[in-house]
């Protein structure tokens, strides 16, 4: 610990950062995939690669569908489709746990059932339970990591000699270690506000996992009680006497659609039915504002006369915005794009912060021969080239595996989540074995899975970039087009890197006239 | 319209960041080749850069209402000033046609 306040506040930027860095970025990353979840759906799901422009629909032609294929009397609901999820699903809990049916939206028709994870059930998941769901230890890492990262931002500005001279100043340096902290710097105090509000809002919205007192103490009946009171939930009891046949949900929706201000319903679920006492919620879709609104009406599910229409106190709408800021579920297209630029620039902070690490203890640990840095390279290679190494594979293996397939009772889905975890332990024991020189391996290795993904995704549907694009998958097209751009960029450093290796420094790197300046 | 504002939220505050860092020393000096930026040069440029910075949020409340639109401006501040400092950086040259306006427009005001 140093003696004054900034050198105690360094002192836990760097051990803290070192600590939890990894983690962070295992979470930014898969986080920056988020925001483009449901492309990466359609990508990985070719059956629902669908095109809806997003016209209301009419649902009274499912209900029957939907009675015959929930086997139980737990609920069951319709899920609306929305242009990035053009696809209507009939939710259930069926014989195996929660199931889904899939219909194209425009003729009714079954739609092949999504066999990956992808997008919204593995990388979402993984965001915050980072794939370890016994005793919610994901959940608590990555609550660890979020707090983390709000006192790294603020000790950060705090260790930060010359904030306001330094604010726009990257000197392109032949010591790596200049760039490295130029870099992290800027990246750091340019994204500040971005990096912070995800943090905070990421932990608010588990705030009740990682506080129960507060629910325990604050709400009568606990966790139930506080689901009750924060979203105003009505609910009546199952009366186990036969009912009259559903209503018309489309004239129930039409009724919410009114009041509402035109908004689409997003979600509508029946309960109870065929019971005396069945009723049907109606929840607006998610895509019109940042909050996350849930807003739902409940209809008496036979005559469709609104039972209860949910107050949402101020608090809670805090909250939901809070949720939806961090969610990014809205219909934005701009602010997508910004949202996964900022995200990025937040893996490179988190990237540049820990290559400083490395390089400005290099000499000093070979001087006294000590591991440090060694362990910790190798550390880095696996934990942030290896995340993206890892999620490539993933790409890759879905379309490289056939439909259907299964491997001594594993399925499809599990495969393709095995291969992203194997590969990112390879790339680990590859950091450590090949230390400096791994960087390059793994360049290469991106480079060039991120174009055997575009090209098996174009031999294995025939949906190449232009085709995708002119049959208006934009969500295919686009995909293809990120990962041609990566694959480039990866390309691009790895030939760099390969030179500076060898001593010959390119062009770009001789003396500047910017260089050397005071700072 | 939409597609134009967007466009005129991002170049407002990359020209709002770009007025700001000229007006630092460091990055004068590069344009310039004087060590110090004058004064009133200093004052004009921050003024300008910080309006500028307001009038991306104005447009972007205008484009988005208050919940995206506001979202949109605290990204975009990111975005722009990132953009900034890359062009410092790697194209430094794409500046000095405004440095040099700044300049001229400082003569002016000097010697009228």
């Amino acid at each position: 610990m140093g003696a004054s306040f900034r050198e105690s506040m360094g002192w836990l930027h760097t051990w803290a950062g070192l600590v939890i860095g990894l983690l962070l970025f295992a979470v930014f990353w898969t986080g920056t995939l988020c925001v483009f979840d449901r492309e990466i759906d359609r990508w990985m799901n070719p059956s629902t690669r669908l095109v809806y422009s997003g016209e209301p629909i009419a649902i009274d032609g499912l209900r029957e569908e939907a009675g015959r294929l929930s086997p139980r009397t737990a609920p069951w609901a319709i899920v609306l489709p929305t242009p990035r999820e053009p696809v209507l699903s009939i939710g259930y809990r069926g014989r195996g746990g929660f199931e889904r049916t899939l219909f194209d939206p425009l003729t009714f028709k079954t739609v092949a059932p999504a066999e990956s994870w992808a997008g919204t059930r593995f990388f979402f998941p993984f965001h915050h339970t980072l794939h370890l769901r016994i005793w919610h230890l994901g959940t608590w890492l990555t609550g660890l990591a979020g707090v983390a990262m709000m006192a790294l931002c603020i000790s950060g500005v705090i260790i930060h000699r010359k904030i306001f001279v330094d604010f726009f100043t990257l000197r392109r340096s032949r010591q790596p270690q200049r760039l490295l902290l130029d870099l992290h710097n800027t990246t750091g105090t340019l994204g500040l506000i971005f990096y912070f509000v995800m943090s905070f809002s990421g932990v608010t919205i588990l705030a009740s996992v990682y506080y129960p007192s507060g629910v325990w103490v604050a709400f009568e009946g606990g966790r139930s009680g506080y689901v009750r009171d924060t979203y105003d939930v009505f609910s009546r009891p199952h009366l186990n006497q036969p009912g009259p046949p559903l209503g018309s949900l489309d004239a129930m929706a039409a009724t919410a659609r009114e009041a509402w201000g035109g908004l689409n319903p997003g979600l509508v679920r029946v309960f109870h039915h065929g019971d005396r006492n069945s009723y049907v919620e109606v929840r607006p879709s998610i895509e019109a504002e940042v909050a996350m609104r849930t807003d739902p009406f409940f209809f008496d599910a036979a005559t469709g006369a609104v039972l209860y229409r949910t107050s949402i106190r101020e608090t809670t709408q805090v909250q939901q915005f809070l949720t939806g800021l961090h969610f990014a579920q809205f219909r934005h297209w701009t602010l997508r794009w910004l949202y996964f630029a900022l995200g990025l620039l937040g893996c490179v902070l988190i990237v540049t912060g820990l290559l400083f690490w490395i390089e400005s203890r290099r000499k000093a640990h070979a001087a006294a021969d000590w591991k440090g840095v060694g362990f910790v390279e190798g550390l880095t290679i696996g934990g942030t080239g290896g995340m993206v190494l890892a999620t490539l594979a993933f790409f890759v293996a879905n379309r490289v595996l056939p439909s259907g397939a299964t491997f001594r009772g594993v399925a499809r889905y599990e495969l393709e989540i095995w291969v992203f975890l194997a590969v990112w332990v390879l790339s680990f024991a590859h950091g450590w074995m090949r230390c400096g020189a791994a960087w390059i391996d793994q360049c290469r290795l991106v480079a060039g899975l991120c174009i055997l993904a575009v090209a098996l995704n174009g031999a294995t549907t025939g949906d190449h970039v232009l085709r995708a694009w002119t049959d208006g998958k934009l969500a295919v097209a686009g995909m293809d087009l990120v990962l041609l751009a990566g694959g480039f960029a990866a390309a691009v450093t790895a030939w760099r890197l390969q030179r500076r290796r060898q001593g010959t420094a390119p062009k770009q790197f001789r003396h500047h006239h910017l260089e050397g300046q005071s700072s | 319209m939409q597609a134009v504002l967007i466009a005129a939220v991002l170049a407002v505050s990359y020209l709002g960041f770009a007025f700001l860092a000229l007006s630092q020393d460091r990055h004068w000096l590069h344009f310039s080749g004087e060590r110090h930026c004058p004064p009133r040069i200093a004052r004009s440029l921050r003024i300008a850069g910080y309006a500028l910075l307001i009038v991306g949020l104005g447009l972007a409340l205008f484009r988005d209402g208050a919940g995206f639109g506001s979202l949109v401006w605290g990204t975009t501040l990111t975005v722009g000033s990132f953009a900034v400092v890359c062009t410092l950086t790697w194209r430094p040259y794409w500046l000095r046609p405004l440095a040099l306006v700044c300049q001229r427009l400082a003569r002016r005001a000097v010697e009228s």
